[in-house]
């Protein structure tokens, strides 16, 4: 256990260094995704063929590709097209794209779980559906979305290792790195297990409290 | 003010409204009433396009209705609805339920728009309840809301989906109360109901509608009272005796 301690003071400043990555990833990702994922939830709502359908096609299309094959297609392919992205830059996006399908499948869901008579109550006011979307329904939405997307958002937190695989040194690349140089795998991974853990815990318990006191005030 | 000119209204292959003719002038009150089922419902949404309807005409004020229209926005805020399940918005007060429409649809100035509804929330009896959430208000309470969310759009007409069916008895006194009154200012108001007694009382017409036809219609206490067609004297038969 001593040398356990004294170890990990030897290696924790490296792993810290992915895990500034990891949190970067994921935040610049969580927010490319969340917005793009509302967008493709009312896309899909608006109940225009003409912007749902590709919506719905594409979101379809990503869902059903791993991650891994996104990230590399962004790395490996889109260089050859002329495209040229750092490993970071594919990291964010290819993880913000892949999530804001799931996102957007999550709030496309709470759109659809709020009640209609409130949409015929907005309706009737004689509010256009723009404004009805605000003022009616994406509030209630919002609601009904929170504990699926706290669970994506934890989610993305741990899929943000896949971007290791595009030479992203974030916290699992520097713990491979690290068990590869120390050959001390026990301590490393342990510690990369418990920084992972000390970002995702503290998430849900965050996300526990803000639907508690949504829940509180109605 | 609304007129109904052979009109029909179906789902699919299955024709629920056939065909209706009425008129409703303004400050009249004209209940619909009929077997679940008959169409009185569907044929109110139709009024302000909750529902479409494939042949005929509805008029408000010499504008076709048509739900996909853009006008259609502009004729909801003439024509307010009072739904049977209230369908106040639950993450709001009643004070803010009812400044809603005037605020965010017409605009109007949020200081003089609070006014109006205190007034319009102490004149259904809701002065003490302004700043409660629908969910710690009954359903009598809830319902008189909507009326005066109804109200705060100062429209030309109300329309009453069954105000009344989702409420505990001894609640709906006070909502058909505040009906009645502003039946006395000559409000013009369709109301689908099964309360025959309220009907009988404060309508100036009454239809009859089965299966998807107005069978009969005329003054509320030629028809409530004494009804030519039998299915009408079958239906008010069963509605008032129920045993």
């Amino acid at each position: 256990m001593y040398d356990f301690i004294l170890r990990s003071q030897e290696y924790l400043p490296i792993l810290a260094s992915g895990l500034w990555l990891t949190v970067a990833v994921t935040f610049l990702a969580l927010v490319l995704a969340t917005f793009l994922g509302l967008l493709w939830a009312l896309l899909r709502t608006s109940g225009i063929p003409i912007l749902a359908t590709p919506t719905k096609v594409f979101v379809e299309f990503i869902r059903g590709i791993p991650i891994l094959v996104v990230l590399f297609y962004l790395y490996f392919v889109m260089p050859e097209i002329g495209i040229d992205l750092s490993a970071f830059q594919a990291g964010v996006i290819g993880l913000a794209i892949t999530y804001s399908c799931y996102i957007g499948e999550t709030f496309r869901a709470g759109i659809n779980g709020v009640d209609k008579g409130q949409i015929e109550a907005g309706k009737s006011l004689g509010m256009k559906r723009p404004l009805l979307m605000r003022r009616v329904v994406l509030p209630q939405a919002f609601k009904i979305v929170i504990p699926p997307y706290a669970n994506n958002l934890v989610m993305l937190l741990k899929d943000s290792s896949q971007v290791s695989v595009i030479s992203v040194a974030e916290l699992t690349m520097q713990g491979k790195m690290l068990s590869s140089t120390t050959f001390d795998n026990l301590t490393v991974f342990t510690l990369v297990a418990l920084l992972y853990l000390c970002l995702t815990i503290p998430l849900n318990i965050v996300m526990g409290q803000v639907e508690k006191r949504m829940g509180a005030s109605q | 003010m609304i007129q109904f000119i052979n009109m029909h209204k179906s789902y699919g292959q299955h024709e629920v409204l056939k065909g209706i003719n009425a008129e409703i002038k303004k400050g009249e009150v004209v209940c619909l009433i009929g077997p679940s089922g008959s169409g009185k419902s569907t044929m109110l949404r139709c009024v302000n396009g909750l529902e479409e309807y494939q042949k005929g005409e509805i008029l408000v004020d010499e504008n076709v209705v048509d739900a996909n229209s853009k006008q259609i926005h502009a004729i909801r805020t003439k024509v307010s609805m009072v739904f049977q399940r209230f369908n106040l918005f639950p993450n709001r007060t009643a004070l803010e339920n009812v400044m809603e429409g005037p605020v965010h649809v017409l605009r109007e100035d949020p200081k003089e728009v609070r006014e109006r509804a205190r007034a319009l929330l102490t004149r259904v009896g809701l002065k003490e309840k302004m700043d409660f959430y629908p969910s710690s208000l009954s359903g009598g309470q809830q319902q008189r809301v909507a009326i005066a969310r109804a109200l705060a759009m100062r429209p030309d007409a109300i329309l009453f989906d069954e105000p009344t069916s989702a409420l505990d008895p001894e609640m709906v006194g006070e909502v058909l109360q505040v009906m009645k009154s502003l039946a006395e200012e000559k409000m013009t108001m369709i109301i689908v109901t099964h309360e025959i007694d309220f009907a009988r009382e404060v309508a100036d017409k009454v239809l009859f509608l089965d299966a998807g036809s107005i069978l009969e219609e005329g003054p509320s206490n030629e028809i409530l009272i004494s009804p030519t067609h039998p299915r009408t004297q079958d239906f008010l038969r069963r509605v008032t005796h129920p045993i």
